[in-house]
């Protein structure tokens, strides 16, 4: 089989029993692989959505048809019921991992179950094996991966989880090769309660490319593209994600003090250019990337990764810190305990507020830099004010009473671009199928950043047309499985050359955003099992009721009830945000109600 | 000059330039003409960061007067006036 190894396993860890999952051509052609294949076989095992923390959920481990081919194609996609947000939910990590699983000879690893003590799994040759965990576990993430990769080899890959994950902390991360992480969902939890450790993946099997010629000729047309390009090919070299900060913060939606204003004024302060001049030491890239945004740093008294754009804001400007050392250093207490920056610094950000307004007396202050790393401590080990940081801001503002100081959608956190100051963006936080999340469709391009065209930020005309496109284009990149960065750099008709030159499978431009279109509809009839309506497809009243006295999206809120009819339509949905029979029916769906 | 447009450089510009910001006299100009004397007077060249040869904007540079992108306004031909901020970003992402 070209493209994809053609086997995925299925692990009980409670019986230790696994099997061979069989996948169908059709399915593979309709799915591809991680976010999309993932998704498709979650909604198969669990149809009835469980606890995500109980032992009959499954959490799946991915890769894509073009996993271990083309530049970046080092990573994979997690898949599982949020246990932060109820909605189904896939994150993605870089690094190796992902080629690491292919070249151990699976497209996917399907976990369910719950262990009786702790274990991690080994693949390889295409088996999996289940070992005890017991001297592992407590470890954080880099002594794990040290302590494995030690019993393995210098080649494996470790996907785990720190003690975070296994305190069932609702928003633990899984990191992998060293610093990269699947932050978002909290899905080190679902692998903290099913007593699983650590994934390690080696082996040494190629991915066989259908036209190695067309191949060939189209890598050397993507190498051109991405370095020619100024924003792969130069910017994310240089200054990283972090340039983002500066930019941002000149639109005057850069959100300071949890979402309170839209200008941080030591934004320079904590940007990618001043990173660059401190903290950096070198950059660092993932597998078969020539972009390497990455940045490793080092502060007075630590070093490691980070921070990226999300984290400085998170840890930053959100809670009114401008010590860049104190940023960098509670990322790194993030990324060795195993938790997602994002909602970290936003669940503090949340707890400043309530404690400034009287609603929580546990003394968070803005500002107060020199304690962030020991919240994140306290979080991870589910103790002190941690234990309330551990629930996420949507809990955590409901149970002191204040649930509307939670800034966040369907229980995601929102990240580093206040929706006041992009509409389309607001919509797209709205509706993704896993909360408030940017990465379902990146508006800050063509609202913000002008790629690949630009776009009136303030205007809601046309948006929800383009939010579906971006939300389906980025699911097809999710599940061939690759970076989003390459975005910048080509579009769809790449895409679908790379999948016909590694698979042999020429669908085409159209029907490949079909297969995306399919995704976000799956993903939304899932939802919609698991309870999620139209009510949720919305923002914080913050968003909607109050407007900015200063920077240049002042006098803005969101608009969302101008774009969210027009969305449904576009869809194929119903007022209610249901997919219609009639789209059901052209999505190949019909089945898609079952359970 | 304290009347002047002030003109501010980020990311690669800045690192170009070495310098963060430049007064210009430029009131009544429009961001092009503005921007040619600003090269002039920086003493290096960095138009090419944000420019097109055929002068036009490079897609993805963002130049913002008072916070307000040009290509809302009158992209190049935008006239700016004394005790404006220019923001200038050549083309730039993450996420």
């Amino acid at each position: 089989m070209n493209g994809w190894m053609g086997r995925i396993v299925t692990v009980d860890l409670g019986s230790g029993r696994q099997e061979e999952l069989p996948v169908s051509d059709e399915m593979r052609r309709r799915y591809l692989g991680g976010r999309g294949l993932g998704v498709r076989l979650y909604s198969d095992l669990c149809p009835q959505p469980p606890d995500p923390l109980a032992p009959e959920n499954a959490i799946l481990f991915m890769a894509g048809p073009l996993t271990g081919t083309v530049m970046t194609s080092g990573r994979f996609q997690v898949v599982s019921r949020s246990p932060l947000t109820g909605t189904i939910c896939d994150s993605s990590s870089g690094g190796s991992f992902g080629a690491a699983l292919k070249s151990a000879g699976l497209d996917g690893l399907v976990i369910r179950g719950r262990a009786e003590r702790p274990v991690y799994l080994v693949v390889s040759h295409g088996q999996v094996e289940m070992r005890d965990a017991a001297g592992i576990w407590g470890l954080d993430t880099q002594r794990t991966q040290k302590a494995l990769q030690e019993r393995a080899g210098a080649k494996a890959s470790v996907a785990c989880i720190g003690p975070a994950g296994e305190n069932r902390v609702l928003f633990a991360a899984i990191l992998n090769d060293r610093d990269r992480a699947a932050g978002r969902g909290g899905l080190g939890a679902v692998m903290g309660a099913k007593n699983l450790k650590a994934v390690v993946a080696a082996g040494d099997r190629a991915t066989a490319i259908a036209d190695p010629v067309g191949y060939k000729e189209m890598s050397l047309r993507l190498d051109r593209a991405v370095d020619k390009n100024p924003v792969t090919g130069k910017s994310l070299q240089v200054l990283g994600t972090s340039v983002l900060v500066n930019i941002v913060n000149a639109h005057g939606m850069f959100p300071t003090e949890n979402f309170r204003r839209g200008v941080f004024n030591d934004a320079e302060g904590i940007s990618g250019e001043k990173i660059a001049e401190s903290l950096l030491q070198r950059q660092s890239a993932c597998y078969k990337c020539p972009i390497g945004c990455g940045r490793t740093t080092r502060t007075r008294n630590k070093s490691g990764e980070g921070p990226e754009y999300e984290t400085v804001w998170a840890f930053g400007a959100h809670l009114g810190v401008s010590d860049l050392s104190a940023i960098a250093e509670a990322n790194y207490a993030c990324n060795e305990l195993g938790l997602d920056t994002i909602t970290m610094g936003s669940t503090i950000g949340c707890a400043m507020e309530l404690c400034e307004c009287g609603a929580w007396d546990a003394g968070l202050r803005w500002g107060d830099a020199g304690r962030l790393t020991g919240w994140v401590e306290d979080t991870a080990y589910v103790r002190g004010v941690g234990a309330d940081l551990a629930l996420g801001s949507k809990r955590l503002a409901a149970k002191h009473g204040r649930p509307e100081l939670a800034m966040q959608v369907k229980g995601m956190e929102i990240p580093a671009y206040d929706p006041r100051g992009a509409q389309g963006m607001a919509l797209a936080y709205a509706t993704s199928s896993r909360g408030g999340c940017h990465m379902r469709a990146y508006m800050i391009m063509p609202e913000i950043l002008g790629h690949p065209v630009f776009l009136d930020r303030f205007s809601t005309a046309g948006k929800p047309e383009i939010v579906a496109l971006f939300q389906d284009i980025a699911a097809v990149v999710d599940s061939l499985v690759l970076c989003r960065f390459l975005q910048f750099a080509v579009g769809i008709s790449t895409l679908s050359e790379m999948l016909r030159t590694v698979t042999g499978l020429d669908i085409g431009d159209e029907e490949l955003l079909r297969v995306g279109r399919r995704i976000n509809t799956l993903e939304r009839l899932y939802n919609l099992r698991a309870g999620f309506t139209r009510a949720d497809d919305t923002l914080p009243p913050r968003f909607r009721n109050e407007e900015f006295q200063t920077g240049s999206s002042r006098h803005r809120v969101v608009r969302l009830e101008e774009m969210l009819d027009r969305y449904y339509a576009v869809r194929g949905w119903d007022p209610q945000g249901r997919p219609t029979a009639a789209t059901l029916a052209e999505l190949g769906l019909q089945d898609g109600r079952r359970g | 000059m304290a009347a002047a447009v002030e003109i501010r450089f980020y990311a690669l510009l800045r690192r170009r330039l070495e310098r963060r910001r430049l007064a210009v006299d430029g009131d009544g100009l429009s961001v092009l003409d503005l921007l040619s004397l600003a090269e002039e007077q920086a003493g290096r060249p960095f138009l090419d960061e944000l420019l097109d040869r055929g002068r036009g904007l490079l897609s993805g540079t963002m130049i913002l007067v008072n916070g307000e992108n040009i290509r809302l306004k009158q992209g190049l031909a935008t006239r700016v006036h004394s005790g404006d901020v220019v923001d200038l970003f050549s083309p730039a992402g993450g996420g």
